[in-house]
């Protein structure tokens, strides 16, 4: 192995983490407020395709990006009616969002584009120009030559942390999700709270979705989110419900699958379905690990109702 | 004094025909301690729930200080100055003092938060009510008496001029309740007023100035208190509406059989603290041994190792000179131990079931129940149909969902599966929380029965009047250790104070 | 996860009516969206029901369809009982067909008896594979819903990794699939010119076996830990036993699905083999009310679907997506239309302790 090899494989894993990363940071604020959102998987799919049509047809990657923002939020408001309002089952809404996301996705692309020989693209975000620092042997390499999604998601990072340990909204979001009655009894409207982390959540999970066609490719097709918010949702429990230990398991899961990927390049003789399934077993071990000790947010996955006691 | 700054008129709230609260009216002073007063099941907690704005009444009118108001939620009601204490603590435990206290400030048009300026404040707080709390500490960490005066500070942090405490003794001992009077003193020195739910008529007379009595939703009196005048025995007959009989109609128990044995027995609860230390003592055939204490003091924990779910650290038990100590739920089940639990709806019933259904939830595997592969539908039905009919279940048809039972026929479901089978030991712990008078009368009268039939009884329970109409002794719990193990006719006075944890060196009974 | 928004209901007029509902309202907001997309619903649902009805041979189509989604989603409907999120039918599945397939290629024996054998090693396979996810839950607490949905990836990918490498057949080209499964092993077919196979006798069987076990008291203990562990606990039940057995049972229906498919259509392996019937599965159980027989019925009404989503994307050129639309809007009106239900028996005779 070259040290060329392993600048590569480093600065790929930060490439590949970035969805499962930004994705997981929108649901530390949803976990943590006590929903557990498997719709995501069907939010980032949605928001993914929306990021595309919308920068296909305004020729602007910005645009793209608000726009899966905002598609996020509402398709997650869907989830969070469900799982607030109506109280419904949160993995029974979850599975039935992620089937209809990624079947409107799938059916609004053939609407929108029709059935092409050659996919349709775009030019996706460049690579930033960090002029100097890029050419620091090994760093600039591994740190300093990704597009714009990258260091959105490692911003995030830091705003997520002073979120949920400096404002009063993320002290919130921790009592709604470990003790609601008592955030009730206090004043706090246990369901606001929950309503806004999960589409903070869906949010997150929109920049997710246009990383993916917007960052990583610059194409949309179908089953590209792949379980990548599934993923997420497995780096939120290891890295219980941190922000910065969710970068590192982020890094983790993405270096695995990079690793795959470069290996299968070279021609390693490792099956690369093995290699691929790695991320996964991963989780499986690691979620194994962790379980007995991780403490759950006491309310999690429990809707609030006042009545009950 | 002599001005109001709450009124509450009329105040009405049905939970679906039940009338919790009938057109009641209620008025506080400024600057005094009022009582309110009443059995579990009054209405006190549901007219309190309404002023602070967590239930909304069905009719009726709030004042304060002669304005009219109408209060949608905590929120509000905070804004307005009103805080409550409640009965479970409203602390969320993985958090610190300070956090919680900042939980709902509501300050913030900048919302960030403030550590060290809430901290500051709970220090001055804390000294100028001698209330003595770490602003810093986990809440998971405190006692409860230092929990609750973490709620105190929260509502004094609020600027509340009208503080509800719900029930603040319930979970205290006597010396915790005395700290809390005091505090409670130089609450109303500086001018708040208290509202203090009770079914204690000692506590109520001891700090309260005035006192309004409930009884079944309705107002049933209203009176200032003077400490040499009022008579307990007066506010007693206006909270029960009638004489309490404390005799119940008991056979000597002569048998010196040993139906239970415990040995010496610790115990750690779930986070590995010792909620038992080296008990011992003996349940006999045909006796009611009743475990008295304050919540929280082991009761729990040693009804889960008598009953198999929750393991031992060290000591044997011992059933009809069977070891169980190890023993599962099930092979203690089959031993015809029958066991009553506190929480009936979580722990008790499937509430989404049917009474037949409930009935044999620990025997529907056997015969008759279980014919060859199948349930029989048909016998658990007939046997319901006995079993509502034994035990007075009030319901038209034995395929009611017991959700749609109220608490004394809940309780009555229990009772009658548990007794089924004609068991040994019956452990029962706090069987008649929360039940009207008429089902708690009944209930009770079913412990001394079965004591009278031969039945080894034991009762778990923190209603001394309970224990002392039903007790053949009296085991006194106290931090898991046993106080003492003690005759009746050492008094209410005598097993209050071990229930406190003062030794005396009280001989076994 | 305490509330089970779904009720356990008896199948009846009453109960039948929201699932009926449910998909109604579906099968409306569906036509907005092809509106919306600029299709014609009524080609769109013509074609639907012609495909999925229209001649015998669709109609058997439908029919072989079903089967493995009736199957699975039985498997599902156990778990869901006990208020475990089984949500991976596609491993389940595939885990039997993978050693349906194995026992016949590998093993040279007598017809029969290599059916008997795949039949008992798919059975055992999903047992154990179940057990494992049931010990996982029961013994580590690691939640079932994150463990099913990554062995959903992990099976695939070991499946892909089986055709591609150590069981791909050497005799094929290099097609990534096995050998073929002698013929004489195969269910035989029910109608020439179909491939409607005997299989469907043995669903038939499965659903009556899982009918009469509800009515068992191990059906029974399965629906009590569901409802309150607590419960269970307290009068005896061994809980993590019978979380262990539940994801077993679970898991076995789904391998046994994969089974006879194997021996009914497919005849060997082939890279992603179950598709999207494991999700297909957990909205079948749903609109099935977790009973049974409504399993059954709502497993021929979406293997018509999805038959029929073929032919419309073919005739009409209505992208098959619609189907995957039409199914996620099922189970949110499924979870719409149960708390109605509750609100509405609330309001009917609940009575509260003050």
């Amino acid at each position: 192995m070259t040290l060329d090899f392993i600048i590569s494989l480093l600065g790929g894993t930060l490439r590949t983490s970035t969805p499962i990363l930004l994705a997981a940071l929108g649901q530390i604020y949803t976990q943590k407020s006590g929903i557990l959102d498997l719709s995501v998987e069907g939010t980032m799919t949605v928001s993914c395709l929306a990021a595309f049509v919308a920068a296909f047809y305004s020729q602007s990657l910005f645009i793209g990006m608000l726009v899966a923002v905002v598609v996020g939020l509402m398709y997650s408001a869907l989830m969070a009616f469900l799982c607030i309002t109506i109280k419904a089952n949160q993995v029974i809404a979850g599975t039935a969002l992620t089937m209809l996301g990624t079947g409107l996705a799938s059916f609004m692309y053939r609407v929108i584009f029709g059935i092409r020989e050659l996919p349709p693209v775009i030019k996706s975000c460049q690579n930033l120009d960090f002029g100097f620092l890029s050419r620091i042997p090994i760093i600039g390499p591994i740190l300093f030559t990704h597009n714009i999604t990258i260091y959105i998601a490692l911003g995030l990072v830091v705003v997520t942390w002073f979120v949920m340990n400096k404002t009063v909204f993320g002290l919130e979001v921790h009592a709604v999700g470990e003790y609601p009655r008592a955030a009730d009894s206090k004043g706090i409207k246990v369901s606001v709270i929950r309503y806004a982390s999960v589409l903070l959540g869906g949010m997150y999970s929109g920049l997710a979705g246009a990383s993916m066609s917007l960052g990583f490719m610059n194409t949309y097709t179908d089953h590209m989110i792949a379980g990548r918010g599934f993923i997420a949702i497995a780096v939120v429990v290891f890295a219980r419900w941190s922000p910065v230990k969710a970068l590192g398991a982020a890094l983790l899961f993405g270096g695995a699958n990079t690793l795959q990927m470069r290996m299968q390049s070279i021609g390693v003789d490792i099956p690369n379905q093995l290699l691929q399934a790695l991320p996964y077993i991963l989780t499986v071990i690691v979620l194994l690990g962790v379980s007995k000790h991780v403490n759950f947010p006491a309310a999690f996955g429990v809707p609030y109702s006042r009545k009950d006691n | 004094m002599g001005e109001a700054i709450l009124q509450m008129k009329g105040i009405s709230k049905f939970f679906g025909d039940m009338a919790a609260n009938d057109n009641v009216n209620f008025s506080l002073e400024k600057g005094t301690v009022h009582g309110l007063l009443g059995e579990n099941g009054a209405g006190k907690t549901t007219l309190m729930n309404v002023l602070f704005g967590l239930l909304k009444p069905d009719g009726g009118t709030i004042f304060i200080e002669g304005n009219p108001v109408t209060i949608h939620s905590p929120a509000q009601a905070m804004e307005l100055g009103i805080g409550m204490v409640h009965q479970h603590f409203m602390l969320v435990p993985t958090m610190t003092v300070t956090e919680n206290v900042m939980l709902g400030l509501h300050l913030p048009k900048f919302p960030l938060l403030n550590p060290s300026l809430v901290k500051q404040r709970i220090n001055e707080l804390s000294q100028q009510f001698a209330l003595d709390v770490d602003p810093d500490a986990l809440i998971s960490q405190l006692s409860v008496g230092q929990q609750q005066r973490v709620e105190i500070i929260t509502a004094l942090y609020h600027e509340t001029t009208i503080l509800i405490l719900d029930e603040p003794t319930a979970v205290l001992t006597p010396d915790e309740a005395k700290e809390l009077f005091v505090i409670l003193r130089t609450l109303k020195a500086h001018g708040t007023s208290v509202v203090l739910i009770s079914h204690k008529l000692e506590e109520i007379i001891a700090i309260a100035d005035e006192v309004t009595v409930l009884r079944n939703g309705e107002l049933v009196g209203f009176t200032k208190i003077d400490k040499e005048v009022t008579r307990k025995e007066d506010l007693s007959a206006m909270m029960v509406g009638r004489e309490v009989s404390f005799d119940f109609k008991k056979q000597k128990g002569t048998s010196m059989h040993e139906v239970l044995s415990v040995r010496e027995l610790c115990v750690n609860n779930e986070r590995g603290v010792q909620a038992l230390d080296h008990m011992t003592f003996t349940v006999r055939r045909g006796e009611i041994l009743a475990i008295a204490g304050v919540d929280g003091n082991g009761q729990k924990e040693l009804c889960e190792v008598l009953t198999g779910l929750r393991q031992p650290g060290s000591g044997a038990i011992t059933l009809n000179g069977n070891d169980i100590t190890q023993a599962s739920p099930k092979q203690i089940n089959e031993l015809n131990v029958a066991y009553v639990p506190e929480d009936r709806q979580k722990s008790g019933l499937i509430m989404d079931w049917d009474i037949s259904k409930n009935l044999v939830l620990k025997n529907f595997r056997k015969k008759p129940f279980t014919k060859g592969l199948f349930l029989s539908k048909k016998e658990m039905d007939e046997a319901a149909e006995q079993a509502v009919e034994a035990f007075k279940i009030k319901t038209d048809q034995v395929s009611t969902l017991v959700k749609n039972l109220s608490g004394g026929n809940q309780q009555k479901v229990i009772l009658a599966r548990e007794l089924a089978t004609d068991p040994d030991l019956l452990i029962v712990s706090h069987p008649t929380r929360g039940l009207d008078i008429g089902a708690m009368e009944y209930v009770r009268s079913i412990l001394i029965a079965k004591r009278n039939a031969g039945v080894g009884v034991l009762l778990v329970s923190a209603d001394l009047e309970e224990i002392f109409q039903t007790a053949d002794r009296i085991l006194v719990i106290y931090n898991g250790r046993v106080m003492g193990i003690v005759n009746p006719d050492v008094g209410i006075q005598k097993v209050g104070q071990m229930m406190a944890g003062i030794t005396t060196g009280e001989a076994h009974a | 996860m305490r509330n089970l928004v779904i009720k356990q209901a008896r199948l009846g007029i009453q109960n039948l009516l929201p699932s009926l509902i449910s998909v109604l309202l579906a099968c409306v907001v569906t036509t907005f969206i092809l509106l919306l997309g600029g299709y014609s619903p009524v080609a769109a649902f013509t074609n639907l029901f012609a495909g999925a009805f229209g001649n015998p041979y669709r109609l058997s189509e439908t029919f072989v369809k079903a089967i493995p989604i009736a199957v699975i989603a039985l498997g599902t409907s156990v778990a869901f009982r006990a208020q475990l999120w089984n949500i991976g039918g596609n491993s389940q599945y595939t885990v039997g067909a993978i050693v349906a397939v194995a026992v016949n290629i590998y093993l040279d024996l007598p017809p029969l008896l290599l059916f008997l054998l795949s039949f008992l090693a798919a059975l055992l396979a999903g047992l154990l594979f179940g057990s494992l996810l049931g010990l996982m839950k029961a013994k580590l607490n690691a939640n079932e819903v994150i463990t099913t949905l990554m062995f959903d990836y992990i099976v695939a990918f070991l499946l892909s990794w089986l055709v591609y490498g150590p069981m791909m057949d050497p005799e094929g080209g290099g097609f990534p699939q096995t050998a073929l499964i002698p013929d004489a092993v195969m269910f035989h077919k029910l109608l020439a010119g179909t491939r409607l196979h005997t299989g469907l006798f043995v669903a038939l069987v499965l659903v009556i076996l899982l009918y009469l076990f509800w009515k068992t008291p191990q059906g029974l203990t399965i629906n009590m830990v569901g409802h309150s562990k607590s419960v269970a606990k307290a009068s005896g039940i061994n809980v993590s036993k019978t979380i262990v057995f539940t994801m077993a049972l679970s898991a076995a229906f789904a391998a046994l699905a994969g089974w006879i498919d194997a021996l009914g259509i497919h005849g060997r392996l082939q890279d992603n083999l179950p598709g999207t019937l494991g999700s297909v599965a957990i909205v079948v159980a749903l609109l099935g009310r977790l009973h049974p027989i409504g399993i059954a019925f709502s497993a021929i009404f979406f293997s018509a679907l999805m038959v029929g989503g073929n032919t419309m994307q073919r005739f009409a050129g209505i992208p098959f997506s619609l189907v995957t639309i039409i199914q996620g809007l099922v189970i949110i009106f499924v979870i719409c239309g149960s708390v109605f239900e509750i609100a509405h028996s609330r309001k009917q005779g609940g009575s509260h302790d003050a």
